[in-house]
């Protein structure tokens, strides 16, 4: 594959099978009353690809992700996963969010219900298991996030790694084909950071097709496939990590990494 | 004690000052409630008027029903409240537990006696027995459940089975005697009791109504709910009583007790409906949006997810609102003339007997005594539950 494909967000590209995206997003916009968060995106994710999107906070990337499974609404453009295009009718966006998992900044389990029955009420609820098969594939994903002997407790007796662990388990539960990751580790205590970055390597390594906002720049040069750069709702720069961080075209890209780094 | 007595009652001048006076105020109303119930007090009253107080003219041979539905709701409650899963913390010790059993039960049981003991008799002795022995055998019952196959049953069927034999016994007893024979204290209870069964589910749909994208829902659940917390509900009580002769010929009109029921469950609709809402806006907004990431439906997210918390959430507002309504079906007798507890107890001060006696305050002591212990009951379950509910939540 040609490193030119790798520079540009919008061709299909990057995957390790390259010629099938399983995200295509095109010209889409995205305003908040007068704010507009998302400018003119266009970029296509392939499937098995590891893209991770970085930038300054406000530069628009949670929103790029939020819109992939419609938490967010764009408001021009056109967004497909897998085939399917975003739109206002109901089944589309139930059918998306049945495709792809989400991870979030805050954990946002459930705290009224058991680990075990945070993650087994997906696949029960939607996808009609039956109550003793959504718990034995429920302990089969725990057991994956290394955390089957927390099932019994409630969220609030677990550490926020252990926490997040259990909502990357609840996300692989409906078996999506896209992982979403917004921010996934920004709320967690240091020490805890590499127990969920490890389980979303392992989760790379198998495979998945995912998209990970972070400012984990460690993980990014490690896993990613390519680095998407956004600053005030643009894609800026496209590249893979080692374009990205070691020898970077745009100014923006160059302050925002001398910045953290 | 010395120390601890120098240290919280006589620090400073001020502290000594207001010890003073809050502890002789105290010794003097203890002293005048002492004197009152123990030496001037003319209990007879109530002794002789016991049964008319507590079920009013209820017919004699179908009281048994009424003793054999309190039985089965002993039995059920107790059942339901041992065969539920017990929390993952360590089992109580047997102390802890007979005390926890004592704080919960104590004042019920000690009531139960008083009325036992006033009543007099054999047959009320033998059906506090009786009672005891229905919660015990509702214990095992509930036992069965943790420890046996009964553990499979799901949950629902598990209540459904709880709840249908003393439903079939209530409903029974309401077919069998016409409404307008029952009285006193019984009234009050069905009244409250119904009308929180009505008012809860319809409360949750207003609530839900409120919040919803349908303007037409919205704006007719804010304008329901807006109109009757507007509204006294003394007079929407009397308003009952004759405006729906407006409507309907008074031969086929509904009789007081399903008016005051109706108004009621109306009414505690509109309050529920915004302790709800309170409770609904209060759980952050990531939960619906971990609902819908995952493809659950508007439906399930919010039956499954928001409103469960939601409920937890304001436990105790929600109480509160269940303890004003019990309190206020005094208001029914008045406005509706039904012959409730209050109206029961005035009444029974006028029988030739005990006519221009002055034995009003006993009779009101006692009418307020058992709305006292009902009010403080279901306030401490409140908080058990929320207790019970809160352990290891955020």
């Amino acid at each position: 594959m040609s490193n030119e494909v790798f520079k540009d967000a919008s061709k299909m590209s990057g995957g390790r099978e390259s010629d099938d995206a399983i995200i295509i997003i095109e010209g889409v916009y995205k305003r908040f009353k007068d704010f507009e968060a998302l400018k003119n995106i266009n970029m296509q994710v392939g499937r098995k690809e590891v893209v991770v999107v970085i930038g300054p906070s406000g530069s628009g990337k949670s929103t790029l992700i939020r819109c992939i499974n419609r938490l967010e609404a764009h408001d021009d453009g056109h967004i497909l996963v897998d085939g399917t295009a975003l739109t206002t009718d109901i089944r589309n966006i139930q059918e998306i969010r049945k495709e792809t998992g989400m991870v979030f900044q805050n954990f946002n389990l459930f705290p009224h219900l058991t680990v075990l029955t945070n993650v087994a009420i997906g696949p029960r609820r939607v996808r009609g298991l039956s109550k003793s098969a959504s718990e034995e594939l429920a302990m089969e994903l725990l057991t994956r996030v290394k955390i089957p002997e927390q099932a019994d407790k409630f969220p609030a007796q677990l550490s926020g790694g252990q926490q997040q662990r259990v909502a990357l388990a609840r996300a692989l539960a409906m078996t999506p084909k896209v992982m979403l990751f917004d921010e996934p580790t920004s709320a967690l205590d240091p020490e805890m950071i590499n127990e969920v970055l490890d389980a979303m390597k392992e989760l790379a390594q198998d495979g998945m097709t995912m998209i990970v906002v972070t400012h984990e720049m460690g993980f990014a040069r490690e896993v990613a496939d390519r680095v998407v750069f956004m600053d005030k709702g643009e894609i800026v720069e496209v590249g893979t990590p080692s374009e990205i961080f070691d020898n970077p075209k745009e100014e923006r890209t160059k302050k925002f990494l001398s910045q953290i780094l | 004690m010395i120390t601890w007595m120098r240290r919280n009652l006589f620090r400073s001048i001020t502290d000594t000052i207001l010890t003073v006076i809050s502890a002789s105020t105290l010794g003097y109303v203890i002293f005048q409630v002492f004197q009152f119930v123990f030496i001037t007090g003319r209990w007879e009253i109530i002794q002789v008027n016991l049964k008319i107080l507590l079920v009013g003219r209820f017919p004699e041979e179908l009281m048994f029903l009424v003793g054999f539905s309190i039985l089965a709701t002993c039995f059920s409650i107790a059942s339901l409240a041992s065969g539920m899963n017990r929390p993952l913390d360590q089992p109580p010790t047997l102390a802890g537990k007979l005390w926890e059993l004592f704080q919960r039960f104590g004042l019920i049981i000690s009531t139960s006696a008083f009325l036992i003991v006033l009543a007099g008799d054999l047959g009320a002795v033998l059906f506090g027995a009786y009672v005891v022995l229905s919660i015990f055998a509702g214990t095992l019952f509930g036992r069965a459940r943790r420890t046996t196959h009964l553990k499979r049953l799901p949950g629902w069927l598990w209540v459904a089975i709880n709840a249908t034999l003393p439903l079939v016994l209530i409903f029974l007893t309401m077919g069998q005697a016409a409404l307008e024979e029952w009285g006193g204290f019984l009234i009050n209870f069905y009244l409250a009791v119904v009308s929180i069964g009505l008012s809860f589910p319809l409360g949750v749909m207003l609530a839900l109504g409120r919040r919803s994208t349908l303007p037409l829902l919205r704006w007719l659940s804010t304008a329901y709910i807006e109109l009757i917390r507007g509204a006294p509900l003394f007079v929407l009580l009397l308003l009952a009583g004759v405006a729906l002769e407006f409507f309907i010929p008074a031969s086929i009109a509904p009789d007081a007790i399903f008016r005051a029921v109706t108004v009621f469950t109306l009414f505690t609709a509109a309050y529920l409906a915004e302790v709800i809402r309170g409770g609904l806006q209060s759980i952050p907004k990531g939960q619906a949006e971990a609902g819908k990431a995952l493809g659950l439906s508007t439906f399930r997210i919010t039956f499954l997810i928001t409103l469960p918390q939601a409920l937890r959430n304001v436990i105790p507002a929600q109480i509160g609102q269940f303890i004003s309504l019990f309190k206020d079906t005094t208001l029914a007798g008045v406005a509706l003339s039904v012959f409730d507890l209050l109206n029961v107890g005035t009444a029974i001060t006028k029988q030739d007997d005990y006519l221009g006696q002055g034995l009003i305050y006993e009779s009101l002591a006692f009418v307020g005594l058992l709305f006292w212990v009902g009010s403080y009951v279901m306030s401490r379950e409140s908080q058990r539950i929320e207790k019970k509910l809160g352990v290891g939540i955020r």
